[in-house]
């Protein structure tokens, strides 16, 4: 389609991360004509999800660090001599020291080959073996020519062989593209069809009381059942986020799980916390005083601002001072201080400590029996959802779109343009950007922090229970006083962040070195990192550290908490938005997508629930039924319903609610 | 949610380039008009049609891109947990059917390997202008193990058909799940939507 972008709007949005995509939604919902751009080609900037594959690309492209292409300057041509441009960054700079790891089995035995003549599961049923069989045909073809197509639709249907690293998936369980053929040869090795086996079969059970042996053959295989983000983060249950979601019915559009388990790390040691009344009851860790001093404590913090005096006269102390003045074990007080409040143990003060605490305590039992809950698919799945909110309401999307520059009215000093990639200028009254898109020359007085982030890909949980399918939230206190403590979110499968019999482990902490300097230490006190020996080891029967199969360290900037003074020359119609920050909730991209909102139309409401599709009534009466023959295609026979019949509104239109 | 008043709910996605018919397809079937030349329809999210198959309530939620599709930025959380996939391309554009194994590759990426794909070839009733012939469609549907079906959204052709034999398939699929996969193994679609989650509190 040539299909032509306007060049009129009244906000564009560069960059699709979550305050941003939070912006565009709540323009388009409140009428506002939004155009909303990212130079990616996937949503989410820094707050994206990847595949495996995908986040191999990812890797390299910040591993190269490429010179930026030629300048093309034609664009100045379309700046007037009343107007001044403000150039925009050619080249994201955000994240840095990216080093990928693989410990697990890599060699490609030689007989994956014979695997061809069993090309793959009969899992879904007949239809698959005839598609089976084609694939294997297409394995034959040349695809290497194939893969020099544009991306457009040059190609012809017979030959659907992806060629780019995105698409490194396979179709119903099908094999693997052609780029990485050299690691797919190795996808039909006898281990990978065992595994592959029980997904059909119950030996779930099985499976987790003797890890299977996962290659990194079967990671690339299964790649896409990865979806891995960029940043690591929970909704707490009454967070912001939450609160937003459901007031503007984004929540439609995703789907979420409970973190199961709140874990401590103590004496080398990962151990359950109980939060809930329940858990504490439960507990056998616990002592019957434990359990007392404990729910006491608990109770109190809940309405703490009712008895100012039993904490007044701790006020300048640290929170975790204050815990020793009170009737709690050295065990409790560590679980209160980095799993419950998660405040640092040397610089928050008493009255944060209680505040965390008792935010923790409200949010327990709105979903279940922890605060947190994590979106299926990962985090990278919300800012989408906003987009597509903003979509239905008439939002524009462009992702692989560059924006050249803004053009700034001299005399007005304010924004009134961008040129784009094309060289279009489009115009609005206001513009939000993404924090990564300005350029270093506007940034220059800018000061950021960085976080460290890892990413691991594990063969068992860091706590082994009866259930395999824990989501579960650690904190590892630092060694050192005044260093950062290490937050470690461990996904299961269920979670549809990775592949089964596996689990995606993210480590975060704001940076003081690099990313791996920062958390390998920490790795290493819960992981093992070398598959091979520890094995041998193992065989005895011990219950072993688990392995790590796969890991990634990378620095990420932290633009959050920035002044808007410190960027360079920016006129009042625009917007920086941050990038992600370091907390664990969300509630700073939201407060600053809600800010930002109410600044640019100050008399509108802040996304509030559209409409519910099922309750639009249309005043169609044209039904015109047409004869539904039902015979060919499907086997089995139909009856037309006697409401499509006699119904002449067929839109059904009830109170009920959709759930899956 | 215990007035839920069906047997089986499905949600099905439309797919397919820019102005090949697919908001046409959903407005004909949930409401049974067509409405010629209008755009996208501000603020609905999807369309609901509840039908009867064999006694069966079924409720359909079908989804419409958004228009996301005309810039090829179609989110991927867009095809998490459809049920159904309806391709559609215009018959009468020879670049709506080429574009198609691009549409391919977005299902392999990000839907349910589960999920039942239907290519619709739309606008028969401007046969004249046919530019993509049947023979060719159906190798093409066949070589990528998909339902094919020539549809009118104008004259209200195939349709119904489209639709219900759609719901028939998912319907039988369903059963089979229930029999073979009872065993407790992650799914799409087994999170839960927050505001149905149940509350209970600290105290």
């Amino acid at each position: 389609m040539a299909d032509n972008l306007p060049s009129e709007f009244d906000v564009v949005v560069i960059g699709t991360g979550l305050p941003e995509s939070i912006i565009a939604s709540a323009c388009s919902r409140s009428g506002q004509r939004v155009l909303h751009v990212d130079s990616r080609n996937y949503y989410g900037g820094n707050w994206a999800s990847f595949s495996f594959s995908g986040l191999l690309s990812w890797i390299k492209e910040n591993q190269e660090k490429t010179d930026v292409r030629e300048d093309n300057e034609n664009w100045r041509k379309l700046i007037l001599e009343t107007e001044e441009a403000i150039s925009l960054n050619k080249k994201d700079n955000t994240i840095q020291h990216v080093e990928d790891v693989c410990y697990a089995s890599q060699d490609l035995a030689e007989d994956v080959k014979e695997a061809g003549a069993l090309p793959k599961l009969p899992a879904f049923g007949a239809s698959d073996t005839s598609e089976a069989a084609q694939e294997s045909e297409k394995e034959c073809l040349p695809v290497e020519s194939q893969s020099l197509g544009t991306e457009s639709c040059e190609t012809y249907p017979e030959s659907v062989t992806c060629n780019d690293l995105e698409s490194t998936t396979e179709r119903k369980d099908a094999e693997m593209t052609s780029e990485r053929e050299h690691l797919c040869d190795a996808t039909f090795d006898q281990s990978a069809l065992e595994t592959g086996k029980t997904e059909n079969v119950s030996t779930a059970k099985a499976a987790a009381l003797e890890p299977k042996k996962i290659t990194y053959a079967q990671i690339v295989k299964e790649g896409r059942r990865f979806n891995i983000d960029l940043v690591s983060k929970l909704l707490y249950s009454r967070g912001l986020l939450i609160d937003l979601l459901t007031k503007s019915n984004v929540s439609r559009y995703a789907e979420f799980k409970n973190v199961t388990r709140i874990l401590a790390f103590q004496e080398g040691r990962v151990e359950q916390v109980p939060c809930s009344r329940a858990d504490v009851f439960n507990s056998k860790k616990l002592t019957m005083v434990e359990k007392r001093m404990l729910m006491k404590f608990l109770t109190f913090c809940l309405e703490y601002e009712q008895h100012p005096d039993e904490y007044e006269d701790y006020k300048e102390c640290t929170f975790s001072e204050y815990l020793k003045t009170q009737k709690l074990t050295a065990n409790l007080q560590h679980f209160i201080l980095h799993s419950i409040a998660m405040v640092s143990e040397a610089n928050s003060d008493t009255i944060d400590g209680l505040k965390a605490t008792k935010h923790f305590l409200q949010c327990l039992g709105r979903y279940g029996n922890t605060p947190f809950l994590f979106p299926l698919y990962g985090q990278g799945e919300i800012p989408q959802c906003f987009c597509r909110m903003c979509a239905v309401f008439g939002g524009i999307y462009c992702l692989r779109h560059s924006v050249q520059c803004l053009v700034v009215d001299k005399e007005s000093g304010r924004c009134k343009a961008l040129i784009d990639h094309f060289g279009q200028r489009i115009s609005a009254n206001y513009f939000v950007v993404e924090d990564s898109y300005l350029s270093e020359k506007t940034c220059t007085n800018v000061c950021y922090r960085q976080i460290s982030r890892a990413v691991l890909i594990t063969d068992q949980s860091v706590l082994k229970t009866d259930s395999d399918q824990q989501i579960s939230i650690l904190t590892v206190p630092p060694v050192e006083r005044g260093q950062p403590a290490v937050r470690i979110i461990e996904l299961c499968s269920s979670t549809m962040t990775c592949m089964r019999n596996t689990y995606l482990v993210h480590f975060t902490c704001s940076s003081t070195k690099t990313a791996k300097e920062d958390l390998e230490p920490v790795v290493r006190k819960l992981f093992s990192l070398n598959a091979e020996t520890e094995r041998e080891s193992e065989n005895g029967g011990g219950l072993g550290k688990p392995r790590v199969l796969w890991a990634v360290y990378f620095n990420m900037r932290d633009s959050s908490g920035i002044d808007r003074n410190s960027y360079d020359c920016l006129p009042s119609n625009v917007y920086v938005c941050s990038g992600p920050d370091c907390a664990l909730g969300n509630d700073y991209a939201v407060k600053q997508a809600e800010t930002f909102f109410q600044e640019m139309f100050p008399k509108e409401d802040f996304c509030p629930p559209p409409p519910n599709p099922e309750d639009i009534i249309y005043d169609g009466d044209g039904t015109q039924p047409e004869d539904p023959g039902f015979s060919s295609s499907s086997n089995t026979k139909t009856e037309p319903s006697p409401k499509e019949s006699s119904d002449g509104d067929s839109c059904k239109v009830s109170e009920e609610h959709h759930e899956e | 949610m215990s007035m839920e008043d069906y047997d089986f709910l499905f949600k099905i996605v439309l797919i397919g380039n820019a102005g090949v018919g697919k908001t046409c397809l959903v407005r004909r079937f949930t409401q049974g008009l067509f409405p010629p030349g209008q755009g996208a329809t501000i603020g609905v999210d999807f369309m609901i049609k509840t039908v009867e198959i064999k006694g069966e309530k079924v409720k359909l939620q079908i989804w419409d891109t958004a228009g996301q599709e005309r810039f090829r930025s179609i989110t991927q959380s867009y095809y998490r947990s459809a049920n159904a996939l309806i391709l559609t391309y215009d018959i009468t554009c020879e670049e709506s059917f080429r574009c198609l194994p691009e549409w391919l590759r977005e299902i392999e990426q990000y839907a349910s390997n589960k999920v039942i794909t239907v290519l619709v070839g739309n606008k028969i009733d401007l046969a004249e202008k046919r530019e993509v012939s049947k023979q060719r469609a159906e190798e093409f549907s066949e070589a990528q193990n998909m339902y094919y079906l020539e549809t009118s959204a104008k004259e209200s052709d195939n349709v119904e058909k489209l639709f219900l034999d759609l719901a028939c398939r998912l319907i039988s699929e369903a059963r089979q799940n229930t029999l073979v996969n009872n065993v407790a193994s992650p799914l799409p679609g087994e999170g839960k939507s927050i505001s149905y989650l149940t509350c209970c509190n600290f105290n």
